[in-house]
């Protein structure tokens, strides 16, 4: 019989096929203590966003996110929680294939807005060079 | 920060008549070229997926199901969608840039890589390449 009648394509062999794992459900609402842990690392995170802003290099914007990927040259990619669950999972995919951190920023698109320093809103984010920032060492593989 | 776009990726066009087709990266131009200013790779990919193959069909039949019709396409990466997939199967001598110019070169460059897919399809590898996407 010939090779290709009644298999699945499960066993063909995948070359990042154990690193990729489907995202999980978000965790239960964090306790008062939780939260004010998560608190300070939040406001760290927009410390070391803003000295990014200010000394390194970045791009904002999905296209953009997509673009320095494709190119590799997007060293971390930083993403709103109400991006739309699809667009989420294509950059994580997209920064799978390369191998770059990503990070669930706690905070809305208007909320990284602001941490950027505009006035508009920004779902995603890619940081090319971190300047003198250490975002890219305190805070990769978040997923 | 490592590259992907790279020959042998498996990915899926997105756009144009042949979305949601998968296909195979045979060159990849990042830097695009003065007719092309923008990242593209050169693909060949799956116009008609195999038809699915029983075991009761006989020999004749199993032939004629197992055809693939492929095509040939310079693809922006923008309507690309890489996948974790690679399919390695060397397509760098029968596909050429320069089989896009005229039209008998470009058949000859599908007749080619017809045959090494069709090849690859009935070894049983790489059956998710030769499956068709479901959307």
């Amino acid at each position: 019989m010939p090779a290709f009648i009644g298999h699945s394509w499960q066993d063909d062999d995948l070359s990042l096929a154990s690193s990729y794992s489907i995202p999980k459900p978000p965790h239960p609402p964090t306790t008062m203590v939780a939260a004010k842990k998560t608190k300070k690392t939040h406001e760290s995170i927009n410390n070391r966003l803003a000295l990014v802003m200010k000394s390194g290099k970045y791009t904002l914007g999905y296209k953009t996110v997509l673009k320095s990927l494709r190119n590799s040259k997007g060293k971390l990619i930083i993403i709103a929680n109400n991006c739309p669950p699809l667009r989420k999972s294509e950059i994580e995919y997209y920064a799978m294939l390369c191998k770059v951190g990503v990070h669930h920023y706690n905070g809305n698109n208007v909320d990284l807005g602001t941490a950027c320093g505009k006035y508009f809103r920004v779902c995603c984010l890619s940081i090319i060079e971190p300047g003198d920032s250490d975002i890219i060492k305190s805070m990769p593989g978040d997923h | 920060m490592v590259k992907f776009l790279k020959p042998n990726k498996a990915v899926i066009v997105l756009q144009g008549r042949y979305a949601g087709r998968k296909a195979v990266i045979v060159k990849s131009f990042d830097e695009g070229t003065r007719d092309r200013p923008y990242g593209h790779c050169l693909v060949a990919g799956i116009k008609k997926y195999p038809s699915k193959v029983i075991r009761k069909d006989s020999a004749k039949k199993t032939a004629k199901k197992s055809r693939v019709k492929c095509f040939v396409k310079l693809v922006n990466y923008q309507h690309l969608m890489p996948t974790r997939y690679t399919l390695d199967v060397d397509l760098k001598d029968a596909v050429a840039v320069d089989a896009l110019q005229t039209k008998d070169k470009k058949v000859a460059a599908c007749k080619a890589t017809k045959e090494r897919f069709e090849e690859r399809f009935k070894t049983g590898k790489n059956r998710w390449f030769f499956t068709k996407l479901r959307f």
